[in-house]
């Protein structure tokens, strides 16, 4: 029998109760876990795509935005190939690497899938345009040299970049985002049935944590003709070189393709570090509710929990525990009390992310172990705050009073 | 002598103007005395038993118990002097409903520094001494009342204390289990050696003790 041992008993008598004194913190912790893991990823998101895409030019439709872009609508606006072969004859320095892309959404058995139509590298760069304009190739590494090291080789060895430089790609072949493979249950070489047509999967490609990974590539000529879309692309990706940006790519751009938007995918990607902006102020307006609502509701909670026990205390008064021994155990009850609302709260915080991440982010979030030990922080330390006054109060319980009814 | 007070007073403060309890109680107790403290309903004995424990702040007057002054002693000393010095027994029994007969009566060594299984044999020693053992884990609503006052008694011997104080502790029990209760708080008090004021309502019961205090409006008789 010592302090804890007590602590522990009485907390084990009275666990029914734990619901109720729980609910405000452990909520809130599931809240702060739950936008926090979604958030983690979306912002791995951005990084990948400024890391891998970092400067790239996104040359959209007209009618279009972004948004459309990645949705993929069905009656996202589109505009003509034959825009692909401008860039290139216009000769223009800074674009290293271009592809046209098709994207709709469509289904694939019972699954959703964004069906995204491009056009092979060996078909871009067979353009003689693309060829004469000499662009590919290590003259250009100097101007292009960004600081890291994935950058240094321009990016095309780096596994999350291949899908930009698909080399060849038949026409009934296909490339299957990782998630999507899981979720049709497909492999390399298998077959899968696309629009009523058959398709053979030459690769499932790298995970990247992005959009990518619920997509599944097929050939740009073979989409336009399943969707029934004759020579039209509903974007261009263009891999410029950032110093030809800096210095003006995007207007030059503007002047060849004019009835297009040409933005860079840095201004895609600050919209998503908008919303991740927001996420993290939620969270942070969560974390002040649950310092206030989760420390009031323990509060309370523990205070009811003492005055159910007055003459419990008041006994072990009498039989010679200080004050500070009360003080102990109620805190150490609290302490107790956090380490559960925070587990609990981590539990159901990452479950909800896990679960709602694909619907809110369009990605796929994994459960952060490390966000454990802050959820246990906070929920340890509100939990402690709340129960400084109850703790005070019940030092303050006459040792005998409660002694004398029976 | 064991136990000294000097004209101790108690006034409890009431909205409807001030109660005395106790005026100008002066007695002494001898090591190993068993002293039985009598007087009728609201003639202060419970105030006094409070008093000698520190439990309640004497209005003036003076107590020692073994050269310690509980009247000035601060907060964390009077904890510290009840736990080494003081057993209750109270005529509630006064146990914690979720502890086993054994875990109520280990309960004062919580904070001792005795190893786990010392803190163990002790209580069991005392629980045997209360002829309990085969109740240790029990809870007190697994116990009869004679047998929940018996744990009470054990609780109150763990620390080895110089006194105990005894608040009507037969005031629950029917008389053939009150004899049992007294016949074991003498026993303590002639084989532990351990000085016991009990207070009491039953004239027999007073007659255990081998010194009586009678306690009339808050005054010695
Ligand atoms: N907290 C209090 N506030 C005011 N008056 C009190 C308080 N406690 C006790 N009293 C009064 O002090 C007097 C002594 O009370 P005490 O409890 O010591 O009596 P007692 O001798 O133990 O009585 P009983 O035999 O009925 O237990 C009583 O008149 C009582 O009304
Ligand atoms: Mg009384």
């Amino acid at each position: 029998m010592n302090i804890r041992k007590l602590v522990w008993l009485e907390f084990k008598q009275h666990k029914s109760q734990l619901i109720s004194g729980l609910l405000a913190i452990t909520l809130g912790i599931a809240v702060i876990v739950g936008i926090r893991s979604i958030s983690v990823v979306s912002e791995k998101a951005v990084a990948v795509n400024l890391d891998n895409l970092g400067a790239n030019i996104l040359v959209l439709p007209q009618a279009s935005n972004v948004d459309n872009y990645y949705a993929a609508d069905i009656d996202a606006p589109t505009m003509p190939e034959e825009y692909v072969d401008r860039i290139v004859s216009s000769n223009l320095e800074g674009v290293d690497n271009l592809s046209p892309k098709l994207t709709r959404r469509v289904k694939v058995g019972t699954e959703n899938v964004v069906l995204t139509g491009i056009l092979p590298k060996n078909e871009i760069t067979s353009k003689p345009m693309w060829q004469q304009s000499g662009l590919l190739g290590n003259d250009l590494k100097a101007s292009c040299a960004p600081s890291n090291a994935v950058n240094q080789s321009n990016g095309y060895e780096d596994e999350k970049l291949q899908r930009k430089v698909i080399d060849s790609l038949g026409a009934d072949e296909c490339l299957l985002g990782s998630t999507i493979s899981r979720k049709l249950k497909l492999v390399d070489g298998s077959s899968v049935i696309i629009l009523g047509e058959t398709f053979k999967v030459s690769r499932v490609l790298n995970e990247t944590g992005t959009v990518d990974d619920d997509r599944i590539f097929i050939h740009l000529h073979k989409a336009q003709e399943l969707l029934k879309i004759p020579n039209q692309v509903s974007a261009i990706e263009i891999m410029g070189c950032c110093n030809a940006i800096s210095d003006g790519l995007l207007s030059k751009l503007r002047n060849v393709l004019p009835d297009t938007r040409i933005t860079t995918i840095g201004q895609i990607v600050a919209t998503q570090i908008q919303t991740n902006k927001m996420m993290n102020k939620v969270s942070l307006i969560f974390l002040i509710i649950i310092i206030f609502v989760g420390g009031i509701s323990i509060g309370n909670f523990m205070w009811a929990n003492i005055n159910e026990r007055r003459k419990e205390i008041g006994m072990l008064r009498m039989i010679g525990f200080n004050k500070a021994t009360i003080y102990q155990m109620i805190l150490a009850k609290a302490f107790v009390l956090g380490i559960i609302g925070g587990i609990i709260g981590y539990i159901l915080g990452t479950a909800a992310g896990v679960w709602l991440g694909p619907e809110l982010a369009g990605l796929p979030v994994q459960p952060i172990p490390s966000l454990i030990l802050i959820s246990l922080c906070i929920s340890i330390g509100v939990s402690l705050l709340g129960s400084i006054l109850p703790a005070y109060l019940a030092g303050r319980i006459d040792p005998f009073k409660n002694m004398q009814e029976v | 002598m064991i136990l000294k007070t000097n004209n101790l007073c108690k006034q409890y403060q009431h909205k409807d103007g001030l109660v005395d309890a106790l005026n100008h109680v002066s007695f002494e107790v001898n090591e190993g005395d068993f002293v039985t403290i009598t007087g009728a309903s609201g003639s202060g004995k419970t105030t006094l038993l409070l008093s000698l424990a520190g439990l309640i702040h004497a209005t003036s007057g003076e107590i020692r118990i073994k050269d310690f002054d509980v009247v000035n002693a601060s907060d964390r000393k009077l904890s510290d002097f009840r736990r080494k010095h003081i057993g209750f027994v109270m005529q509630s029994f006064a146990l914690i409903p979720y502890l086993t007969a054994i875990e109520n009566v280990m309960l004062p060594l919580a904070i001792s520094k005795f190893k786990k299984e010392q803190k163990y044999q002790k209580a069991l020693a005392l629980l045997k001494l209360v002829d309990l053992e085969n109740r240790k884990n029990h809870l007190p609503s697994e116990l009869s009342a004679g047998q929940q006052q018996r744990v009470a008694i054990a609780r109150a011997l763990v620390n080895s204390p110089t006194l105990i104080l005894a608040d009507e502790p037969t005031g629950n029990l029917d008389p053939s289990l009150s004899t049992d209760i007294l016949n074991l708080l003498k026993k303590i008090n002639k084989e532990e050696k351990i000085t016991i004021l009990m207070v009491t309502h039953s004239p027999l019961a007073a007659e255990f003790g081998n010194r009586k205090i009678n306690l009339h409006n808050g005054c010695i008789n």
